[in-house]
């Protein structure tokens, strides 16, 4: 398995704004191995969703490099899947016609599309609300359709963006589970940008600790514990408490 | 109380408590006929008690009879259908400019800074402003009434579709980005979908805009259709034909604004399937 099947170098972002520009992400460099789940932790307003942006290819970088599986990325991609904040399904269709439509320009035949939507569909636990409207769902169970949208293109990497962000305390710690085991299942290389100290720990191999204005990447801090975790681990606990530490003192 | 009447909160139960639902359902609609049995009767009173005169107000009674008589001869349909042509051909040719010019401004900020301000100034000119220069231009004919009524449903149709684009949520944009759809995929699967309540209330509106229109126009300059059938009732002294006409305009709008809300609930299932 490669080290740098991800790799960020030097990333750079800038925008323009009224008086100048604004200098969100400097020097940001990085490698990702094959298989890595890697949580990006930071507060509000540090450049986290930026950086996604980046990585899926709605943003383009006013700097540096960013590469996957050796080829560098520009644009959008079905072999880079994202998941947002808001689960952005689409009203007018129903759960699997929302999943369907992430297949529109695949290459495969209808009836593979159908099946893979519902093998998809059946690894966040939801066959049954197949032909179910975006507005009979819960928050969490729309989220895990996001997943499903996300993951069902099979991509090279899954992207989210604080995913369970919007979620109560309950229902995130549900979908986090879920994550892990969905993540071990597939074996796919994972980046998930949270603001939640707890769910990076809890979830990645590796923990980005990031700084804002601009967005720089603080430190990166090893989680030495093997999958699948139990939430109250000890060692989790102490590496929470550092992490914060290290927001106290900034 | 039975717990299964609190729904809506307006109407709580409060007022039919003790009729199952659909009784209950009736008699919250027969309140709206209340008003106008209410004028029917004030209208019959007032040429009984001759509180007007007969020549200029005539007897419900009469209308209903004259309704019936034009009815049957085929008059009042040949008259109607003729009316109902004109709006259909009309409509659909002020529609189609308008979805597409509504699209087209909606999807382009170039095309929007060409059109929009040349646009909204035409709008400012009332249709019927409208009759005189065109008369001048195309004589008194059927195309005068298509020309009028596509106009009158080309301004609502434009803005509501113009303004719907523009509302829809960047984020849905972006999910089409990251699946890489084309622009056909994109109107088909996201935007149309996305603009569609807003497309049909500028639908409604423009029909409704549309309807009038034409009456006005066949009031003016024209040998058929209900609006000359006002005309002639009261070149005549017809008060009762008149009426008639009136009549059928009103239910033909009506008609026309419920048959447009009908599709529009079908087309958007999933609006009502919240929990
Ligand atoms: N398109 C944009 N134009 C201008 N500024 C932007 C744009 N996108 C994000 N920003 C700014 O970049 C900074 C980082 O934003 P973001 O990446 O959303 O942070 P985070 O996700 O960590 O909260 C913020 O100050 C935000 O206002
Ligand atoms: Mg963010």
């Amino acid at each position: 398995m490669r080290s740098d099947f991800l790799s960020l170098r030097q990333v750079d972002k800038r925008f323009p704004v009224e008086d100048g520009e604004l200098h969100v992400l400097d020097d940001i460099s990085l490698n990702i191995r094959q298989g890595e789940f890697i949580s990006i932790v930071g507060g509000s307003g540090c450049g986290k969703s930026t950086l996604l942006r980046l990585l899926v290819g709605l943003e383009q970088a006013s700097g540096g490099s960013l590469q996957l599986d050796g080829a560098p990325i520009e644009g959008t991609d079905p072999e880079r899947g994202i998941v947002f904040q808001d689960h952005r399904l689409y009203p007018w269709l129903t759960v699997e016609d929302n999943v369907l439509l992430a297949l529109l320009n695949s290459p495969l035949s209808k009836a593979e599309r159908l099946q893979r939507v519902h093998e998809h569909l059946r690894l966040v636990g939801l066959e049954a609300f197949a032909r179910a409207w975006p507005a009979q769902l819960s928050g969490g169970m729309s989220q895990r359709v996001a997943i499903a949208r996300g993951l069902v293109n099979r991509p090279k990497i899954l992207l989210l963006d604080e995913p369970f962000g919007a979620l109560d305390a309950l229902t995130r710690a549900q979908l986090q589970e879920e994550l892990a085991r969905i993540w071990l299942a597939e074996g796919i290389t994972t980046v998930l940008v949270t603001h939640d100290v707890d769910e990076a720990v809890f979830l990645g191999d590796r923990v980005v600790v990031m700084q804002p204005r601009p967005g720089k990447i603080g430190r990166i801090v090893e989680v030495d514990l093997p999958h699948p975790r139990h939430r109250d681990h000890p060692r989790l606990h102490e590496l929470r408490s550092d992490i914060l530490r290290d927001f106290a003192r900034h | 109380m039975n717990t299964t009447l609190v729904r809506s909160p307006l109407f709580a139960g409060r007022r039919w408590p003790n009729l199952v639902p659909p009784l209950r359902w009736l008699a919250l609609k027969s309140c709206a006929l209340l008003l106008p049995a209410a004028l029917l009767l004030l209208w019959h009173t007032a040429v009984v008690r001759q509180w007007v005169s007969a020549q200029i107000l005539p007897p419900p009674s009469l209308v209903l009879e004259t309704l019936l008589t034009l009815w049957h001869s085929g008059d009042l349909w040949f008259e109607l259908s003729i009316s109902l042509q004109r709006v259909l051909i009309g409509a659909a040719m002020g529609s189609v400019l308008g979805l597409l010019l509504g699209l087209s401004m909606g999807l382009s900020r170039r095309v929007e800074a060409y059109l929009l301000p040349l646009f909204q100034a035409i709008s400012q000119v009332p249709v019927l402003g409208w009759i005189p220069l065109l008369m001048m231009l195309v004589g008194i004919d059927e195309t005068l009434k298509y020309l009028v009524i596509a106009h009158a449903v080309l301004v609502p149709l434009t803005i509501n579709t113009f303004s719907g684009i523009r509302a829809i949520p960047p984020s849905y944009l972006e999910v089409a980005q990251v699946y890489r759809f084309n622009l056909a995929q994109r109107l088909r699967r996201v935007i149309l979908p996305a603009a569609l309540p807003s497309l049909f209330t500028g639908l409604r509106f423009a029909l409704t805009k549309g309807w009038i229109a034409l009456v006005t126009v066949e009031l003016l300059a024209s040998s058929e259709g209900l609006g000359y059938l006002m005309v002639d009732g009261r070149q005549m002294f017809q008060l009762d034909q008149v009426i008639v006409a009136m009549l059928m305009v009103g239910l033909v709008g009506l008609v026309l604004d419920k048959g447009l809300a009908l599709l529009e609930t079908r087309l958007q299932r999933w609006q009502r399937q919240a929990f």
